[in-house]
């Protein structure tokens, strides 16, 4: 622990005879508060687990980084103060970030926090009663809270309490203790609205998909929100002017802000401020009183759904058509045997391990964030849409960048939690190994690329006419070749039989600057030769040949070639 | 008769450390085969050289005749291997694991998918052979193994620890498969701890300690080297050099201050 979190605990520990009045046992209390703390301190949660997928160290320390990633966050959310007229408008943007990066953050980190199924098996045995339990659980969550929001919103009150005034910080702090009692309510109600449509088994899976959106979200607003700010007509935006603005949570509490700071405005002020006192307790308690029973049932199902027996899948048909289509394409791009394992495992793993979903899919969402970015960027100064030209950088960078999804998935494909299930290669009769790893290495590439590769194919002929698509197929097939030789090179070993905290950071920041810049420079050498017809097409059919040739010496790797790991 | 897997004089190192110190055994068909030593004993060890996966040894490991060092793949089809532990990706269904385990045997499809659903049904997993095993108990996962590594009909099996997690009424199941595989002339090889199992299944019992053979033959003749005691303490005297009492006495000795 921290000094922080040894404050934190002396704090919320600080009314001992209070708590011994209720009949708690304060040292079973302290003991199982810091316990929680320590095994926080070392799970990673929320964005960082997916920080953690590139940085695979023991972690530990993870509160103080979570500290510093809040107050990062806090500094995102100082952009609102640069935009609008009056405070209305600043503090209406400051609370709405506020309140959807909290709730995200929190929504994603609860089910650690709340689901801990070893809480069945280590504290319930132990004769600790139900009241000293809760209350533990309880003080934690508020520990919890407290280290996310205080942090995220120190930046605003330094800034408030530098440049407004030492009342209107203090009214801040309230406001931002009601917003996050009302985030609260809010994730509570989301929680039990996702548990009312889904089964508890799906609701991990949401979750993780939740944690990749708000990495994803994250990165967008890193990069669009400094556009933003430099229209210069944000500046004279004005958000009493909007209707149905009234209907926002965070709206109130910037007009309580700022009637509790001036005491003027009237009636629909002091209307704001009253619902936005009001409001979060009301809330609160209706959460308490009516929703907390039956979400403590429905989270004592998701501690308990390894045991049940699974729940069939309900869309059966569609799922079985969609294998049936893969099956096809696995029946036609690979040979029988190893090959067309290696396809399908790898397919299937891909889509269904929490594991390799939350380290790939996020760059997918920054690919496609990159993508929206640059075609904004070439609007122009004029209002209309317009292309570049068709010889452009920008086409040739598109396609070239467009396989950093790929470098992604493919430095991910021998990695597993479940390393120890290899010994499934290394048992039956397979003369090359190579063979897996090719079957994997075309997964990957009918997976994540093929997609890519019809869209900007299709893109390409009906925005820029069957003139330029010569120098699209080129980058594609370039692309496919790059990709086939940096699996050639890097996968030496199986797919998904290496335990995936093994990366080492040195070498992979290395391996991954190196293997971007080979498509970098393989773009500017096609860039060019763009506009020779004659050398597109000949480079095209040795690209092909030498795809050919390599997927060929990949299939050949023999075992002595591929490292097993020590401890299978 | 000749011994259908035979080792000889096989060393192995992990770098500087001995695993293997100079192993030898001619095991015959139709034996089932009880390997059991303590942690660290070199069980494993000889398991993954068995079934292929360690090629760098010193000595010769001969299955069925053939040179494990140059035939590897022809003796991996005649070998079927349940890894303990329960180890498998288990986004997979049952059958799609089993589907490609069959691939890698390059079984037939119709034979495979037949195989598949009768074992299946005889473990009582037919009802959730369609979905995915993340969410399956230790047994179940550990029956859908057992039936992996018998699926190809191999004439070898290997076992580590296949009892591990499953019900009483599987456990009877797989001891009793295990009498009748061996009878059907197929050889066995069953790594275990539980004693008492190895007690009962196997009809010559190999116990491995520190990299060596230490004691071989059927628990009747163990019993008369020994004394007439139970496995689990003709283990504890060969392995430990004195009764686990010792043990369990310092353990209660804890108590007394």
């Amino acid at each position: 622990m921290n000094f922080i979190d040894k404050f934190l605990v002396k704090l919320v520990l600080l009314p001992t005879s209070f708590y011994q009045s209720l009949g708690i046992n304060t040292l079973q209390l302290k003991a199982i508060l810091q316990t929680k703390i320590i095994l926080g301190d070392r799970t990673p949660t929320g964005i960082r687990a997916i920080k953690r997928a590139n940085q695979k160290k023991p972690t530990s320390g993870v509160s103080f980084s979570q500290l510093l990633m809040s107050v990062f966050l806090g500094l995102i959310f100082m952009t609102s103060f640069f935009i609008g007229q009056n405070y209305e408008t600043k503090l209406t943007l400051y609370f709405s970030m506020f309140m959807f990066i909290l709730a995200s953050t929190l929504m994603a980190d609860f089910t650690t926090v709340l689901i801990d199924v070893r809480d069945n098996f280590i504290i319930l045995p132990k004769p600790v009663s139900d009241i000293t339990f809760l209350t533990s659980r309880l003080l934690y969550i508020i520990i919890y809270i407290f280290k996310t929001a205080i942090p995220m919103t120190l930046i605003g009150m330094v800034f408030i309490g530098y440049f407004v005034g030492i009342w209107p910080l203090i009214v801040f702090i309230l406001m931002v203790l009601l917003v996050t009692l009302f985030t609260v309510f809010l994730i509570n109600a989301a929680y039990i609205f996702v548990l009312k449509v889904t089964t508890p088994q799906k609701f991990k899976t949401i979750i993780t998909y939740f944690q990749i959106a708000l990495a994803v979200l994250i990165y967008a607003s890193y990069q669009i929100i400094p556009r933003l700010i430099s229209k210069s007509q944000m500046a004279g935006f004005d958000i009493n002017q909007s209707s149905f603005i009234f209907l926002a949570p965070p709206y109130w509490f910037a007009c309580a802000w700022q009637y509790l700071t001036t005491f003027s405005g009237g009636f629909t002020m002091v209307f704001y401020t009253v619902l936005s006192i009001s409001v979060p307790f009301v809330s609160i308690w209706f959460v308490v009183k009516y929703l907390a029973p039956s979400f403590n049932q429905k989270l004592a199902m998701i501690t308990n759904s390894s045991d049940e027996q699974p729940v069939k899948s309900t869309n059966k048909k569609s799922a079985k058509k969609g294998w049936a289509l893969i099956e096809k394409v696995s029946n036609w791009v690979t040979q029988n045997g190893a090959e067309r394992v290696g396809f399908m495992l790898t397919w299937k793993m891909t889509s269904r391990s929490r594991d390799f979903k939350m380290k790939v899919y996020p760059s997918l969402g920054y690919l496609a964030v990159y993508l929206v970015l640059m075609l904004l960027n070439n609007k122009g100064e004029k209002a209309g849409f317009e292309l570049p030209p068709a010889d452009s950088f920008v086409y040739i960078f598109v396609v070239y960048f467009s396989n950093f999804v790929l470098i992604t998935a493919l430095g991910y494909l021998i990695y597993s939690e479940k390393y120890k299930a290899a010994w499934l290669y290394y048992i039956p009769p397979v003369d090359k190994p190579g063979k897996f790893i090719l079957g994997s290495v075309k997964s990957i590439l009918f997976k994540f690329y093929a997609p890519l590769v019809i869209a900007i194919l299709v893109g390409a002929y009906f925005l820029l006419g069957a003139a330029a698509l010569p120098n699209f197929i080129l980058g594609v097939c370039n692309q496919a070749l790059i990709i086939l030789t940096i699996a050639y090179i890097t996968i030496n070993q199986m797919p998904f039989s290496v335990l995936a905290g093994n990366k080492t950071k040195g070498s992979s920041v290395v391996k991954g600057l190196f293997t971007m810049l080979i498509p970098v420079s393989v773009g500017f050498v096609h860039y060019l030769i763009r506009s020779f017809m004659p050398v597109v097409v000949l480079l095209t059919v040795l690209s092909c040949i030498a795809i050919w040739m390599i997927m060929d010496s990949i299939k050949n790797k023999n075992w002595e070639q591929i490292k097993v790991q020590e401890d299978w | 008769m000749e011994p259908i897997i035979s080792l000889k004089n096989v060393f192995k190192n992990y770098g500087t450390k001995q695993v293997l110190k100079g192993i030898n055994l001619d095991i015959y068909a139709g034996q089932v085969i009880g390997y059991i030593g303590p942690n660290g004993a070199g069980k494993s060890t000889t398991v993954k050289i068995l079934c292929g996966l360690i090629a760098d040894f010193d000595g010769e490991v001969l299955v069925g005749g053939l040179d494990i060092k140059k035939d590897a793949l022809t003796i991996k089809s005649k070998i079927g291997y349940v890894p303990e532990l329960a180890e498998l990706y288990d986004v997979l269904t049952p059958i799609e694991f089993l589907n490609l385990m069959a691939q890698l045997y390059e079984m037939d499809e119709q034979l495979a998918a037949e195989r598949m659903n009768k074992m299946l049904t005889a473990f009582g997993l037919e009802a959730v052979m369609n979905q995915r095993m993340d969410t399956f108990s230790k047994g179940m996962r550990q029956k859908v193994l057992i039936i992996s590594g018998l699926l190809h009909n191999p004439d070898i099996i290997i076992l580590d620890e296949p009892l591990s997690g499953l019900d009483a009424n599987s456990v009877i199941t797989v001891k009793e498969l295990i009498s009748k595989l061996a009878k059907d002339g197929k050889t066995i090889f069953y790594c275990s701890h539980m004693m008492d199992v190895v007690e009962k299944v196997s009809d010559r019992i190999v116990l491995i300690n520190n990299g060596t053979v230490i004691a071989d033959g059927s628990f009747e003749e163990l019993k008369q080297q020994q004394g007439n005691q139970s496995l689990e303490q003709i283990f504890a005297v060969l392995t430990q050099g004195s009764s686990t009492n010792d043990a369990s006495d310092q353990l209660m000795n804890a108590f007394s201050n």
